[in-house]
């Protein structure tokens, strides 16, 4: 198994330094679905099979899809350029993260979850699940009003 | 093999900054968030030693909530290509919107 998620591991930092080293936003977004598909695949490695299809059809299969019709219809090479004062809050986050990683990584280690998680989740997921899709139905009715508001 | 989970989703949070920052375009810009995205997913797995049923929850909010925010950003590049005509990141420098 740490074969296994080594090399999705690696596939999934080789797919990702694809989108920012390729010029061309179509193959920039096919690298990105690619990347969080290796990325929902780890999840199925430690049977999280659940999140798998989560991430899979939710955020790829309909996010990410549109994304590439996106990235499809304004397809050029824009030119680059990085700021460097960009650069100073990354290198912050790069110096807090690995300082963490650094004291955390050792006392945690990853054990298979048997039981399936779906089904152990507790009663409390319809909640869950009113709360999200009220939160989708907000957000797409101000979207539609954004539409409405720019057409008129 | 969590600090190797963790080290790879450092690297894709980090590829999606250096994505971001280098972008010129909105749609580069909207790729490079759904890849910090993704780190953050797989830096979610490590919750699901300890709580899986709460890092479940946690899983399933974050992808619905971040599904839902690109969605939104998606409607907005579309909005931003109609009024403006380009989708270049300058375009958007000062909010997008003008001032009476």
């Amino acid at each position: 198994m740490d074969y296994l998620v080594l090399t999705l591991g690696i596939a999934t930092v080789l797919f990702a330094c694809g989108v920012l080293l390729t010029r061309d936003n179509l193959y920039a977004s096919l690298y990105m679905s690619a990347t969080l598909i290796l990325i929902a695949t780890i999840y199925t490695v430690y049977s999280l099979q659940s999140v798998f299809v989560l991430i899979t059809f939710i955020f790829v299969g309909a996010i990410g899809i549109i994304t590439i019709a996106l990235a499809a219809t304004y397809r050029f090479t824009p030119a680059r350029k990085i700021s460097i004062y960009w650069l100073i809050p990354i290198a912050i986050v790069t110096v807090i993260l690995a300082y963490t990683y650094y004291l955390y990584s050792e006392q945690m280690g990853i054990v298979l979850i048997k039981e399936h998680s779906f089904a152990s989740f507790p009663t409390e997921y319809l909640l869950v699940v009113v709360f999200l899709v009220s939160l989708m139905a907000l957000l797409m009715l101000s979207a539609i009003r954004l539409v409405r508001g720019e057409s008129s | 093999m969590i600090w190797f989970l963790l080290i790879v989703s450092a690297i894709v949070l980090f590829i999606g900054y250096l994505t971001a920052i280098s972008s010129r375009d909105l749609i580069r810009l909207l790729i490079s968030l759904e890849l910090m995205f993704g780190s953050v997913f797989l830096a979610l797995i490590p919750l699901f030693t300890s709580m899986p049923s709460s890092a479940f929850g946690v899983a399933v909010i974050t992808i619905f909530t971040s599904s839902s925010e690109l969605l939104i950003l998606i409607i907005a590049i579309m909005l931003i290509d109609k009024k403006f005509r380009t989708i270049s990141v300058d375009t958007i420098s000062a909010g997008g919107d003008t001032i009476d």
